[in-house]
């Protein structure tokens, strides 16, 4: 396979981004193997990222080809693509590359994962879409490790889609001991540029807007998480990026009711790997509270559990709604402990934090519901500060509950939901992992 | 619609204003707007920047052959993160919708203006690649009449050293337009005050007596 075709293959690239030289597109052009689209459609869609909203496509007076052109604003930050954009696809379809592949993982699997991943191969061979249905902590990743590899023998593209760069991350170095003699792909926001044809593509959900009829087989980790919840065109982005006949296996520990009744073939865990209970939230009434923080004063029942935890040397996350509460509360915070630190989105040191408190150097962290997926630090604690606001939501709180007690080592830990006044939300969390623990018990 | 900036859905708040006279729809959120820090106008009295009555670089500028070539001028907002932020956005990333951030605040301190409104231009080659020339765009957006008497040469300053730009000789040459005695120079970003120097200097050789400089953003 030729450098530029496996760059191309299931590709949609803008034209003069193309890491080859010009003469080498234009000429695969004169062969046929890639034709040119426009960037946006005359009707106004980004050939991309399929927007087709005005609020998102706006017109301009181009200069570049004396126009009225218009251009697309959800997709903007991968390089602004307008209607005089040319986008480049492969249209050769390429060979299937299936044999024999080595499988690094030895892990076992507990008779639950075993039968949730027996059923996601048999999914994958009739071409069905499926959806795992698994509680946090139940050993996602290594249940999918069987069905990829037999997929890969049969020369199936396969990607990996999450919604989140530190998701990805994290997969990265587990899918390359797995598969060591297959192409692994990384994709996400600013990645380094990786050569040659991806076998496995590990990508943020953002990244595939730049593939077009690419996969064979998808699996889209977390399919609640923000922001693929609220964005439609994310959802379209995996429609387009997988062939129209590649199955869509859904992974999620929240997944919204919608999915469930769409997807027939489905399987359940609700037991964590370690087969210890999920640890269930406790309420405690903190009214005020905003008020509070706001004239300088961390609410009682806080700074109590705070120095409860400080004195047991656990560590601990601290959930609130806002960053605006967050930059608030750190000072106060700092007043009981200087140990305490806070995270949120635009945190350029987000990763080293989490590392500090993993290593023990930081006591606990405030944080946004950012870090509420993906991460994993034994002994950890856990309390949400106003869980009746409306961002905490059933899958979001019960993602932040699944932080606590991952380790089979310790499986127990609080979960505390400080709120001024409970919400249907916190009920329907509660009830879930109740029902979760009565389901999963042998 | 969404704040264009960081996407968040905007909350609609209601005006008696709104209700009896047309408001242009809002496009960033309160918060959004609030990053952004607005210069005191008490600064130097060239180019606007903070501080001394006369910056360092503008008392360079007299001292060196530019004498009393700007009659006076002001910047708008500070640079400051958000507006690197939003400089970025609009500029390199060629997020044209941008240009209508700051029409409100250009329209101010425009549309009183007797003077010729003058954008600083961009060479051709360049207004080709970037597709738009961010400039006109912002007078545009602000509803500002104005007229290009200029023509950038082929350098541009954008990967030079602070050394480098101060010692370009030059930048621009007319296009031909007639050139009235009083006019109001416009650019995006100053940095050293080389663009509008030169710029002042091909404007007074061919007839201007008065030249004032408005930039959005002083860095």
């Amino acid at each position: 396979m030729q450098a530029i075709e496996a760059f191309l293959t299931g590709r949609i690239w803008i034209r003069q981004f193309i890491p080859f030289p010009q003469e080498l597109v234009q000429q695969a052009i004169n062969q046929g193997n890639a034709i040119v689209l426009n960037g946006i459609s005359a009707d106004g869609q980004c050939a991309r990222c399929l927007e087709k909203s005005p609020d998102y496509v706006i017109p301009y007076a181009c200069a570049s080809c004396e126009a009225v052109c218009r251009y697309c604003r959800t997709c903007i930050k991968m390089g602004r693509i307008s209607s005089c954009t040319e986008l480049v696809v492969w249209r050769t379809p390429s060979t299937v590359n299936a044999g024999l592949r080595t499988f690094g993982w030895t892990g076992d699997l507990t008779p639950l994962q075993e039968s949730a991943s027996k059923a996601i191969s048999k999914s994958i061979r009739e071409r069905k879409d499926h959806l795992l249905y698994a509680v946090c902590g139940a050993g996602k990743t290594e249940i999918l490790f069987s069905p990829i590899h037999e997929a890969l023998q049969k020369g199936l593209r396969i990607c990996v889609a999450a919604p989140r760069t530190d998701v990805i991350l994290e997969l990265s170095p587990r899918f390359k001991q797995a598969f060591p003699d297959t192409t692994i792909h990384t994709l996400y926001g600013d990645s380094p540029e990786q050569s040659g044809y991806g076998e496995i593509i590990l990508a943020t959900t953002h990244q595939l807007y730049r593939f077009h009829e690419a996969f064979d087989l998808l699996f889209v980790d977390e399919a609640d998480a923000f922001p693929y919840s609220l964005d439609p065109s994310l959802e379209r982005a995996v429609k387009k990026a997988s062939k129209p006949s590649a199955p869509i296996i859904y992974i999620s520990a929240t997944p919204p009711k919608t999915l469930q009744k769409r997807i027939t073939g489905q399987s359940t865990i609700f037991r964590r790997y370690h087969g210890a209970p999920l640890p269930v939230p406790v309420y405690r009434a903190m009214w005020n509270y905003e008020r509070q923080i706001r004239k300088g004063n961390l609410p009682l029942p806080l700074k109590r559990w705070i120095e409860d935890k400080l004195q047991k040397q656990q560590p601990f996350l601290l959930f609130f709604p806002s960053i605006q509460l967050i930059d608030q509360v750190c000072p106060l915070l700092h007043k009981v402990d200087s140990r305490i630190e806070s995270v949120h989105s635009k945190d350029p040191q987000r990763k080293e934090k989490v590392m500090q408190l993993r290593e023990g150097m930081l006591a606990g962290l405030a944080t946004s519901t950012i870090l509420e997926r993906g991460i994993t630090i034994p002994h950890l604690q856990v309390a949400v500060i106003g869980s009746d606001h409306r961002v905490f939501d059933r899958a979001a709180l019960i993602q932040i509950a699944g932080r606590v007690g991952r380790s089979a080592k310790d499986p127990t830990g609080e979960v505390v939901f400080f709120h001024n006044g409970i919400t249907r939300q916190m009920d329907a969390a509660r009830q879930e992992i109740l029902f979760y623990n009565k389901e999963g018990r042998v | 619609m969404n704040c264009c900036l960081c996407d968040q859905a905007l909350r609609f708040v209601p005006s008696w204003r709104g209700i009896f006279l047309y408001e242009a729809p809002e496009l960033l959120c309160q918060p959004c707007r609030n990053e952004f820090s607005k210069t005191t106008q008490q600064g130097c009295k060239f180019c606007g920047k903070e501080g001394e009555a006369i910056c360092h670089d503008c008392h360079y500028w007299e001292e060196h052959g530019y004498r009393e070539l700007i009659h006076s001028g002001k910047s708008l907002y500070r640079y400051n993160d958000a507006m690197k932020d939003w400089f970025h956005q609009y500029k390199f990333l060629k997020d044209v919708l941008l240009a209508r951030v700051f029409a409100k605040d250009i329209r101010e301190a425009l549309v009183n203006e007797r003077a010729m409104v003058v954008p600083i231009p961009l060479n051709n080659e360049k207004l080709r690649e970037r597709s738009f020339s961010q400039v006109d765009e912002l007078l545009l957006a602000a509803g500002i009449p104005y007229c290009h008497l200029l023509e950038k040469c082929g350098e541009t300053l954008g990967e030079k050293t602070r050394q480098e730009r101060m010692a370009t000789k030059q930048l621009f040459h007319l296009n031909g337009e007639a050139v009235p005695k009083q006019l109001v120079l416009v650019d995006d970003l100053y940095t050293t005050g080389t663009t509008m120097r030169q710029a002042a200097k091909t404007l007074q050789e061919a007839g201007a007596e008065s030249i004032r400089i408005l930039t959005l953003i002083r860095a």
